[in-house]
């Protein structure tokens, strides 16, 4: 087995190299003055199982191409099987038509990774439980969420969040910030011993993108929020608006912690400074994306997929 | 060639739609003008970088020509055409032709070494996967390529552009030169159209044993006195063409002008074409001039924009492509 790295997440490439007792098999990107770039494999591949780990995050078009590059240099140099590590698979957000005329950008993206000869993906938490039936190679669709469980139960994330750590999970209510987080909530409710939750509402203005957030759907009574400690849970924090108004409206309503957990760190924008400046606590994100220290802030905490990824290879 | 009246006369209007990505809407709003047809630009950007596309036209039984050149930045401007392809697929486009003036990537065009992709071929094979049906270039740099996908692909010259204008020039005892080995085909053809008196041909020599200098120039052919044109297919960092014009100064030539079709203008480009010997440079907007190449005192920028409506209105009417387009 030889593992390759696209260039969009190389320290997450080199620990999972690291956890599989290897090296990062030898590949170059050369980069010519006009902004093409070439790549090239430095190590044969003939007869070998091989991985490509490669998040397509923003630049989103340059890392898909370039792990289009990839493939096809591992397909053209007699690779027996080429498997896409993808920790953010990039454009999934658009995995229908939303509006008449409209591209289904992700779905042309599956297509391409298959037309190369692409065998099989390994993903994590995907926006939409439908989106692994786009595919028709296998697609193993990992969680983030029992990393954040596990922090959770931790004796230092309890210290940190509550006076009284045994009695904290009594006071802790999960929240989805809209109701297309209801699978992920439940399922994190399940492996919190049933903490109860609730979801604010997200209403969209499809033409502007707009959002904003003002009420509470779920099993949750909002007049029950008062005195409680919120962890707020979702896929993604791209620029951060969504957690936000979320966090503002349940302290409005008389949380007194709101901590946030996403997988994927996108913070477009100026997402890192709102996200510091706003009444979010802390924010635990993961290493699918990977966050330059420059977006870096201190509410911010990053938990590894490594050892999630490294379980899932050694399969 | 048609006048632009009638090539506009000669269309239905409502059969085919004209689509632009962000790589250079005014080169496809001028073929609009010229076919008398809207050009829509379907693309937007979320804040996260992700294109959308959403085309709002009906083009239900239509030919698509979606105009996008793939220059810099390339990778966008390949997802941009692929993804508008998508959409145009989905709306039940008749037929979706991919009018790409200049091919990104069209320099890797095989495995010069080991373990490589083929990238030019990447890009073509995941531009049909895409929905397109049909490439139309302008001066690919090798021909080969259209052997890399099962559809159709013209391959169109810019020639058919930059003639007339070269012809105005009146250049006396005129010599076209190639600026390295593999121009020379280019070279001859170009000399045919405009009735030079010769061809040269430019080399570089790599003698190590007599000097530490890597590159030598050698010529052949005679350039004492006469006015000198060098063509070449694309203007990228313009190191090549700038030696090679120094050169052909310097043994004697009244004078240097240059013809290529694609500017890239990479690097320093500009300033060292200021810097050089070379007295005009003609290309055309293949790719979208920026402001600085627009305003260089050397350049002159001639349209394909006329190329392209007659290419279009031919394909729409299944007249033949090679016939007088092809120079």
């Amino acid at each position: 087995m030889k593992i390759f790295s696209g260039s969009s997440n190389i320290p997450l490439s080199e620990k999972v190299a690291e956890a599989l007792h290897t090296k990062l098999a030898s590949i170059e990107t050369m980069i010519f003055p006009d902004g093409e770039r070439r790549v090239k494999l430095n190590e044969s591949v003939i007869d070998e199982d091989t991985i490509v780990i490669q998040s397509t995050n923003t630049p989103v078009d340059q890392n898909y191409i370039e792990l289009f590059f990839i493939i096809d240099a591992l397909k053209r140099s007699g690779a027996k099987s080429v498997t896409a590590v993808i920790p953010y698979l990039g454009y999934q957000r658009q995995d229908h038509v939303f509006r008449d005329g409209e591209v289904v950008s992700l779905e042309v993206m599956i297509r391409l990774l298959e037309s190369l000869g692409v065998d099989s993906v390994i993903a994590f938490d995907l926006h939409s439980i439908k989106i692994p039936e786009l595919f028709h190679v296998p697609v193993t669709h990992l969680s983030a969420l029992p990393l954040f469980v596990h922090r959770i139960k931790s004796k230092a994330f309890n210290a940190l969040v509550s006076d009284n750590p045994k009695e904290f999970l009594k006071d802790t209510i999960l929240v989805s910030p809209d109701m297309g987080g209801l699978r992920r909530i439940e399922q994190m409710s399940e492996l919190l011993d049933s903490l109860p939750w609730i979801a604010t509402v997200k209403d969209r203005d499809l033409r502007t993108g707009d959002i904003t957030i003002k009420q509470f759907e779920g099993p949750l009574n909002p007049a029950d929020l008062p005195g409680k400690r919120a962890l707020i849970v979702d896929d993604m924090i791209s620029s951060g608006n969504t957690m936000i108004q979320a966090a503002q409206l349940l302290k409005d309503n008389g949380v007194v912690s709101c901590d946030v957990f996403a997988t994927h760190a996108i913070f477009s924008e100026e997402a890192a400074e709102l996200l510091q400046d706003s009444s979010i606590d802390r924010v635990y994100v993961t290493d699918t994306v990977l966050v330059p220290e420059e977006k870096y802030f201190p509410k911010l905490h990053i938990l590894s997929v490594v050892e999630t990824i490294v379980k899932e290879l050694q399969k | 060639m048609s006048n632009a009246k009638s090539i506009s006369d000669t269309l239905d209007k409502d059969d085919f739609i004209l689509l632009t990505g962000r790589a250079n809407p005014e080169l496809a709003n001028s073929v609009g003008r010229i076919l008398k047809t809207e050009v829509s630009c379907p693309i937007s950007v979320f804040s996260d970088g992700e294109i959308r596309v959403r085309i709002k036209p009906n083009l239900r039984r239509r030919i698509v020509y979606i105009i996008q050149p793939t220059s810099a930045p390339v990778n966008d401007y390949i997802m941009e055409l692929a993804l508008m392809a998508d959409a145009a697929r989905r709306a039940s486009a008749s037929e979706i032709i991919a009018v790409m003036p200049y091919f990104g990537y069209g320099r890797q065009d095989r495995k010069e070494m080991s373990r490589v992709p083929i990238s030019a071929a990447a890009v073509s094979s995941l531009l049909v996967n895409a929905g397109v049906d049909r490439i139309l270039t302008i001066d690919i740099h090798s021909e080969q390529m259209e052997g890399s996908i099962s559809r159709p692909w013209d391959n169109l010259y810019g020639s058919y552009s930059l003639i007339p204008l070269l012809k105005k020039r009146k250049l006396q005892h005129l010599v076209v030169a190639a600026p390295d080995k593999n121009g020379m085909l280019r070279a001859t053809g170009y000399a045919k159209l405009l009735e030079a008196e010769g061809v040269a041909l430019v080399y570089k020599e790599r003698d190590v044993t007599l000097n530490n200098v890597s590159n030598t120039m050698g010529m052949i052919g005679e350039v004492k006195g006469k006015d000198v044109l060098l063509v070449d297919d694309m203007i990228d960092t313009a190191g090549t063409i700038v030696h090679a014009a120094n050169f052909i100064k310097q043994k004697g030539a009244r004078s240097v002008r240059v013809a290529g079709t694609h500017g890239l203008f990479s690097g320093d480009a500009l300033k060292k074409i200021s810097e050089s010997e070379i007295e005009e440079m003609v290309i055309t907007d293949t790719i979208r001039p920026r402001e600085e190449v627009a305003k260089n005192k050397k350049i002159t920028i001639v349209s394909v924009a006329p190329l392209l409506a007659e290419a279009v209105r031919r394909i729409r009417t299944g007249e033949s492509i090679s016939k007088s387009l092809i120079l």
